[in-house]
């Protein structure tokens, strides 16, 4: 961390700087105790409601085509719910309406106990949202974006610093904070987009559409980490992936989708248990979705 | 805690500073700025020199009154509101400002649709208000030789930006009215509406309204035709211009406020639908696609294959259909005019005092006309998008990749200039100096080449290939401008001459293949 950070931090944080002569080892330590005084208060300040998600009927159009058609889904606090299935499948157009960017046909959205369409903002400020493409605006330093994010989600500047610092380390940003985002390759802007996330209130309501796309081994191993780590604080996590081994390894259900229709749901042991012939989540994921080509 | 509202604000115009920041510390970026504004600068003082402007504008309130009546100027400039409300019925209104990182970022978040509007809105005026200000500086050589007073014209223009604005607002309200009609109702009936909005638009502004002063002149083109009435005192009815103004600017806050409180969520929902239009292939590309069949073709040469490929392509977007309907029927239409000469439509009669000015007039316009087909050349490499990258990738010689992309333009312009010029000939007619329009020919090869040139720069500048930078946008006419003016020069130095008919096609001929190398250069420093 840069001198000029550290003293931010400092001030931000109120912590002293009267001496005469600052040590820069002692200063990292007050600011590291101030830290952990202000963070877990926060953590343990709210809960969700359960369910985080709720999904009833969902149906979507686009002209005669149908996207989505009557989903049910429902992601309890402490819990991540894999959303899987081929390309043109109804994913992300599901994220999509859960996230508020689009309106259902039919049906009714709920996060954290508000609906999506008629508490909108409420709604909106309970849920994180990652997207397939990742993009960002190219002319804010990825330090700007995250502050912004934090402003917007009423986060106070001295938590909103903590938490960047915290997650900034944890995904390795640290040189490219002050850069343009416009300059960054498409795995160190989906770390902002993720920091940009956790800046704010945990625990999170997240939607995270492919979120490994991009990102290096160490990148992708401390996302997964860290979002296992969400779930047991007791976050409620759905993601849309194509990555079977990332939604193997992480989900504790799933729902596969195939042509807009939910065509199986449950824990891995559910889904094994009902496709006798399939060994792992590949060959159930193939088998419901056209079939395991010889 | 500041408001959310406060927040977008304060990004909006951090990413403007930022910008900024870039372009001064991006020596490319200075570099294509710089050619802009001086090269504006450059061209307006040439163009002063060349049309000696101050008799001109002294007599054209005279002429104009004597050509044009006070009604039809308040029903021209009604038009714009006219057909900004029919337009904006068929448009997104406020959702044509969104983006997909704006999609991504703030529709997903607790922000409401009004205040991404009110922060988006105020990025775009301001970004118009410096441009605006960078561009009055660089014709300021012209005002100076027109006799034009800096604070009028600069007022002149700033009514104008707001005439436009408003116009925005009312397309943009005029979108909101199809979005509720089409929530009641998908009878086809519906469009009616828009031909019935564009005739309430158009009604103040019939001469029983405008000819005194009246509750009429609330109408934003009323308005603003009153500001440039009173100001240059033609057809004046002797009322201070500011009133035109004040009303102007009341009804400006009123359209930007209303079109700020109509924003709601059903934009959000226009804006990807259209966005997944632009994805998916429409029913009218369809129906006009062309075929191509790769795998069995007799041509062996990639600048033929890229050739084929950028042609089918374009000729899948509904734009370019019309723009082949545009070639013949506005060919055959100037063909017409130039053989019967018809009543219907007589061409100008210069007065015998401004015949001083017609041959550069002409030559400017055909400039001008030329520069304007020709925006086709500088889209060819923007228009691969990301692809750009692929066909980089290919196994082609850069330069076939150049040529093919010239040659294509070059018919695309080649063909579009036609009809433009067929016009151009008629309508000034310049007894003696018909000749003139075959400089049309060199210059279509040149700007072609430079249009080229510069779209090969996009990558080079941006990782982004789909968006033309602006000072990049902004240099390619002025790069036109400047050496369109410099042919004509040496046309003019030479035309006593057998010399220049050697000088001209070397002239064309150096600087495209120039021109065509530079585009070579940046294909291979790509970012």
């Amino acid at each position: 961390m840069k001198s000029e950070e550290l003293l931010r931090l400092a001030r931000v944080l109120k912590i002293p700087l009267s001496k005469r002569a600052i040590r820069r080892s002692w200063l990292i330590e007050e600011i590291l105790l101030e830290f952990e005084r202000r963070e877990p208060e926060t953590a343990q300040a709210r809960k969700l409601h359960s369910p985080a998600i709720q999904i009833e009927h969902l149906e979507k159009r686009f002209g005669s085509k149908v996207a989505v058609r009557d989903l049910e889904l429902k992601v309890n606090p402490g819990e991540i719910v894999g959303l899987v299935g081929p390309n043109g499948a109804g994913k992300t157009t599901t994220l999509r309406i859960l996230t508020g960017i689009i309106k259902p046909t039919r049906g009714a959205v709920k996060v954290n106990g508000f609906n999506m369409f008629s508490e909108t903002v409420k709604a909106k400020h309970c849920i994180g949202y990652i997207p397939e493409k990742p993009t960002c605006y190219p002319s804010l330093t990825a330090r700007e974006y995250i502050m912004f994010m934090s402003r917007i989600y009423d986060v106070p500047p001295e938590i909103a610093l903590v938490r960047m610092r915290k997650y900034v380390d944890v995904f390795q940003l640290d040189e490219f904070l002050d850069a343009y985002i416009g300059t960054l390759s498409k795995g160190n802007l989906q770390r902002v987009l993720i920091v940009g996330i956790f800046v704010r209130n945990p625990p999170y309501v997240l939607a995270l559409d492919e979120p490994i796309y991009g990102l290096d081994p160490r990148g992708a191993w401390n996302l997964k980490a860290l979002i296992k780590r969400l779930r047991s604080e007791g976050s409620a996590v759905l993601i849309s992936t194509h990555i079977l081994e990332v939604a193997a390894e992480l989900c504790d259900r799933f729902v596969i989708m195939n042509e807009g229709d939910v065509v199986g749901r449950g824990t891995l042991d559910t889904l094994l248990q009902y496709h006798k012939d399939a060994r792992n989540l590949e060959e159930v994921f193939l088998g419901l979705t056209g079939g395991i080509p010889q | 805690m500041k408001s959310r509202m406060y927040q977008l604000l304060w990004t909006e115009v951090r990413m403007l500073v930022n910008q900024f920041k870039q372009t001064i510390t991006t020596p490319s970026m200075l570099f294509f700025y710089c050619v802009t504004v001086f090269g504006i600068f450059f061209v307006s003082m040439v163009v002063s020199s060349m049309l000696t402007l101050t008799p001109v504008f002294l007599q054209l309130g005279s002429v104009l009154e004597d050509i044009i009546d006070r009604g039809m100027l308040f029903a021209a400039i009604g038009l714009l509101s006219a057909s900004s409300v029919v337009s904006g019925f068929f448009g997104l209104g406020p959702a044509s400002g969104l983006t997909s990182i704006q999609e991504n970022i703030l529709l997903p978040a607790p922000v409401l649709p009004y205040q991404v509007f009110i922060s988006n809105y105020v990025r775009r005026i301001v970004r118009r208000i410096v441009f605006v200000f960078l561009g009055m500086l660089a014709v300021l050589p012209l005002l100076t030789e027109a006799n034009l007073l800096f604070f009028n014209a600069s007022f002149l223009i700033m009514c104008f930006i707001l005439l436009l604005e408003t116009n925005y607002f009312l397309g943009a309200i005029s979108s909101y009215i199809r979005i509720k009609i089409e929530q009641r109702t998908r009878s086809r009936l519906r469009f009616m509406v828009a031909a019935l909005l564009g005739g309430i638009t158009l009604l103040p502004v019939l001469p029983e309204f405008t000819s005194t002063f009246s509750l009429a002149f609330l109408v934003p083109s009323n308005a603003f035709t009153m500001v440039l009435t009173e100001m240059t005192g033609l057809f004046s009815l002797d009322i201070s211009f500011i009133i035109g103004f004040e009303l102007q600017f009341i009804v400006y806050m009123i359209a930007f406020l209303f079109t700020a409180n109509i924003c709601n969520y059903d934009y959000y929902e226009q804006f990807s639908l259209a966005k997944g239009r632009d994805e998916s292939e429409g029913n009218f590309s369809r129906f006009a696609r062309g075929e191509v069949d790769f795998s069995n073709t007799r041509f062996r040469d990639p600048m033929v294959w890229i050739m084929l490929k950028d042609f089918y392509t374009r000729l899948r977007s509904p734009f370019q259909i019309w723009k082949y309907v545009y070639v013949v029927a506005g060919t055959i239409f100037v063909v017409y005019l130039n053989v019967f000469r018809p009543e219907w439509f007589r061409s100008i009669q210069i007065p015998a005092n401004l015949a001083f000015a017609i041959v550069p007039a002409f030559l400017l316009m055909m400039i001008l006309l030329i520069q304007m087909s020709s925006v086709t050349s500088m889209l060819s490499f923007a228009d691969e998008k990301e692809n750009v990258y692929l066909l980089k990738a290919s196994p082609f010689k850069t330069r076939d990749i150049v040529l093919a992309k010239f040659l294509l333009s070059l018919f695309e312009v080649g063909i579009a200039v036609i009809p433009a010029c067929g016009l151009l000939i008629y309508i000034l007619r310049i007894e003696g100096y018909l000749a003139l329009i075959t400089l049309a020919a060199p210059l279509t090869i040149l700007f072609t080449a430079i249009g080229i040139a510069v779209g090969a720069y996009v990558p080079v500048l941006t990782n982004d290939p789909r968006t033309l930078p602006v000072p990049l946008a902004f240099s390619y006419p002025i790069i036109n401008l400047s050496l369109g003016a410099l042919m004509i020069a040496i046309v003019a130095l030479f035309a006593d001459s057998q010399n220049i008919l050697e000088i001209l096609p070397l002239y064309t001929i150096s600087l495209t293949v120039l021109f065509l190398g530079i585009a070579a250069k940046a294909m291979n420093s790509y970012l």
